[in-house]
């Protein structure tokens, strides 16, 4: 009788380890680190529009994308954004984590609704088919849906202007590979670019890369390629690696978790990676150029900003860019000693030209992909 | 909790077949809450410490759980696929086999249902769903097979094998969905929508309750009467009791073992086919909050009983539905709801009456 207890106790000892060790992998820290991502320019101006109304307060949901708060990346720099509106203006804010977010997406957003938020902002990307279906049964409810344009009368879109960052991305990395004094450069007319998969949302940054290059020397080489994965490092270092092989001194990522592998490849190789939509300029130290930071936390803050100030009407997509300091390149702590100040005035001056629409990057939301892009 | 218990914990019913004695009995029910309990107690020690209204939020907790039709809808719907994974891993350990790869079964499962959804277009309603949730049982049931037969051909020790395919499972069905069938123009790793008329219905609306959670149920009764009334039941009962006897009275072991894994893997399958028909609608890259695990709980906080498995899946539903709204009316972090779920593990498997205190409380009962 002893000996079946003990069998027994010893059998399952290691299946409770292996279930709360599969509880403690899927949920992250719930207080989350606030991610600083300070743009080279002046970066996005957090104020206010109005003085808050007396006496009035709002209430504000946020729901967490899969991953939660904790990521280092996209969650947690909108957390901060709503921190910060959170101190700035008279609401009461509601975060809403979920570890099975992707299933439980629907009812949180029906459940938003039905609780008189003022307004939902919905990170996860997965529910915006809910949100479509949901948000007209609640008038009263303001939605915002970053990354995407409006699904619904009541829910507003906001989209970045990514091309215009990645166009001063392809300039500077176009000026850099024909610069030996630059360490562990030689000089050579090709660049890279990597892209997640062969989509409009991604071929928006790629186009604008490739024009700036072109815009620097239109007899530079821009080799192209997908790696068809988000979150395959080793599928990005392998087609880094073959790009730096074909003479690129610079590689710039625009594949979410694939881009540590090219950076990685960047690092190994003496060679140059350019981040995406956080400033990943440490992650490899002097090896990433620079990184073309999105502002997600400034969408969420400016979405607040409106609502309180009653500018929040719904129905339409708000466009963040350079103009606002939304999106840019990163204040290149670890490579600004290394690069030329000409490359970087030229960058500066360019970018000053397309605020004031001197220079138009072409945009493959609206205009498709140009003629002179193929791959 | 006396008697004979199968190597796997888990007692088996019509084991006491000696009327145990009376205080046991009373015993019973303060065994099965007990965990229950103990858990809310840590946790409203957690409450307190952080400042806050410990029963002001189990009260909230409640209400967002149960305290309606749509919230009690939604806990429904959260309990579904841990009820079928419950069952499933159940139907393993009550056969002698420490299957921990439902999870595995259950995105292959998935996958399957989610291709049939999205290819199989030309189909009516009904018979593509059909098709979709066997086409899920068969990808999950082939998948439990693996380490099955590993097991009973070469009595290569499944815990390992079943716990590694759960990665294998998760990462093949990753690059399928990533390579070959992404949804055009999303740059989010998700397969296309499944058609229309293959999503199931609400039972509720506005909640996504559907036929599934019926299915489910109805699952929970075949299981009952698997294991009570049917010879394949008795045997695989046998095995998990005593494989010596079991191979004395002329049992087959090897088929044994491939039968438990082919079931258990079926369920994992018909878990994963659900959730995409009834609540997703398309394949979505590490969809899984870890339903397969949570089933390993589910089966051990049952203690193998139906009625057990059903209450601990409408547990941790209830903790899963309510622990994500409530966020919405009170600042409360989800922590607070993953320490009251580990609180609830730790003490589901810990057995009560072996505890000095209640031995020699029992012996003057």
């Amino acid at each position: 009788m002893t000996r079946t207890h003990r069998f027994q106790w010893s059998a399952i000892l290691p299946v409770v380890a292996l279930v709360l060790a599969s509880c403690g992998g899927s949920s992250t820290g719930g207080t989350a680190s606030s991610v600083s991502a300070n743009t080279a320019g002046a970066g996005p101006s957090f104020k206010p529009l109005c003085t808050p109304q007396s006496g009035k307060s709002y209430k504000v949901a946020l729901i967490i994308a899969q991953g939660g708060l904790g990521d280092q990346s996209y969650n947690d720099l909108a957390y901060s954004g709503f921190q910060k509106a959170k101190n700035d203006f008279p609401i009461i804010g509601r975060v809403i984590q979920s570890a099975d977010i992707v299933s439980q997406g629907q009812a949180i957003v029906q459940e938003a609704g039905q609780a008189n938020f003022d307004l939902v902002i919905d990170l996860e990307f997965s529910t915006y088919d809910a949100v479509k279906s949901v948000a007209p049964q609640f008038p009263k409810t303001q939605w915002m849906t970053p990354n995407f344009t409006s699904v619904a009368p009541n829910d507003t879109g906001y989209l970045f202007n990514e091309q215009d960052g990645s166009y001063l991305a392809g300039e500077l990395a176009a000026q850099v590979t024909q610069d030996s004094s630059i360490p562990g450069i030689t000089p050579s007319k090709t660049i890279g670019v990597i892209g997640g998969i062969k989509a409009v949302g991604i071929d928006k940054f790629l186009v604008g890369y490739v024009q700036g290059a072109h815009a620097i020397d239109p007899n530079l080489k821009v080799l192209v390629n997908y790696s068809n994965a988000f979150g395959d490092p080793a599928k990005g270092k392998q087609l880094a690696d073959a790009m730096f092989q074909q003479g690129a001194n610079v590689v710039y990522q625009v594949a979410g978790g694939t881009g540590t592998g090219v950076i990685q490849a960047a690092q190994s190789a003496n060679k140059y990676a350019i981040g995406v939509d956080s400033d990943q300029d440490a992650i490899a130290p002097g090896h990433v150029l620079t990184s073309m930071i999105k502002r997600t936390d400034f969408a969420v803050y400016d979405s607040i900003n409106r609502l309180v100030c009653g500018k929040l009407k719904g129905g339409d997509t708000v466009n963040l860019g350079l103009k606002e300091g939304a999106v840019g390149l990163s204040p290149m702590k670890f490579t600004k000693s290394i690069i030329p100040s000409k490359y970087l005035d030229r960058v500066n001056a360019d970018q000053q030209k397309i605020i004031d629409g001197q220079i138009k990057v072409w945009n493959t939301i609206t205009q498709g992909n140009p003629p002179w892009f193929t791959s | 909790m006396s008697g004979i218990v199968a190597e796997t914990g888990i007692p088996v019913a019509g084991q006491e077949t000696i009327a145990p004695p009376r205080a046991l009995r009373l015993l019973r029910p303060l065994q099965l809450s007990g965990p229950f309990v103990i858990a809310l107690l840590v946790g409203a020690v957690v409450l307190f410490a952080s400042g806050r209204d410990a029963i002001g939020t189990y009260w909230l907790l409640a209400q967002q759980s149960l305290g309606g039709t749509t919230e009690i809808a939604n806990t429904l719907v959260a309990a579904t696929p841990i009820l079928l994974t419950g069952l499933a891993t159940a139907v393993a350990f009550r056969s002698g086999i420490f299957n921990v790869g439902v999870e595995g079964s259950l995105y292959v499962g998935a996958f399957a249902a989610a291709w049939a959804g999205f290819t199989l277009k030309g189909l009516a309603g009904p018979l593509l769903i059909v098709v979709a949730v066997l086409l899920a049982a068969a990808a999950g049931a082939l998948w439990a097979l693996v380490p099955g037969v590993l097991r009973a051909r070469w009595r290569v020790d499944e815990v390992v094998t079943t716990l590694m395919l759960n990665y294998v499972a998760i990462l093949l069905t990753s690059w399928l969905v990533n390579y070959y069938f992404l949804a055009p123009d999303i740059a989010n790793s998700m397969s296309p929508m499944i058609a229309k008329q293959a999503r199931l219905g609400s039972l509720l609306p506005p909640s996504q309750l559907s036929i599934a959670f019926v299915v489910a149920l109805l699952v929970t009764g075949l299981y009952a009467y698997f294991f009570s009334r049917t010879r394949i039941g008795y045997e695989l009962r046998m095995t998990g009791l005593n494989p010596r006897f079991a191979r004395a009275v002329g049992i087959n072991l090897g088929g044994a073992v491939l039968i438990a894994f082919a079931i258990s893997g079926f369920l994992g399958g018909v878990a994963g086919g659900f959730q995409i028909l009834g609540v997703n609608y398309r394949f979505i890259d590490h969809f899984s909050p870890g339903y397969g695990f949570t089933g390993i709980a589910v089966a051990l906080l049952g203690r193998g009983h139906p009625i057990g498995i059903v209450l601990a899946a409408l547990f941790f539903g209830a903790l899963s539905s309510g622990g994500a709204m409530i966020q919405l009316f009170s600042d409360i972090p989800l922590d607070l709801i993953n320490i009251l779920q580990g609180t609830v593990m730790i003490f589901a498997v810990i057995e009560l009456s072996r505890l000095p205190f209640v031995k020699r409380w029992l012996r003057h009962a």
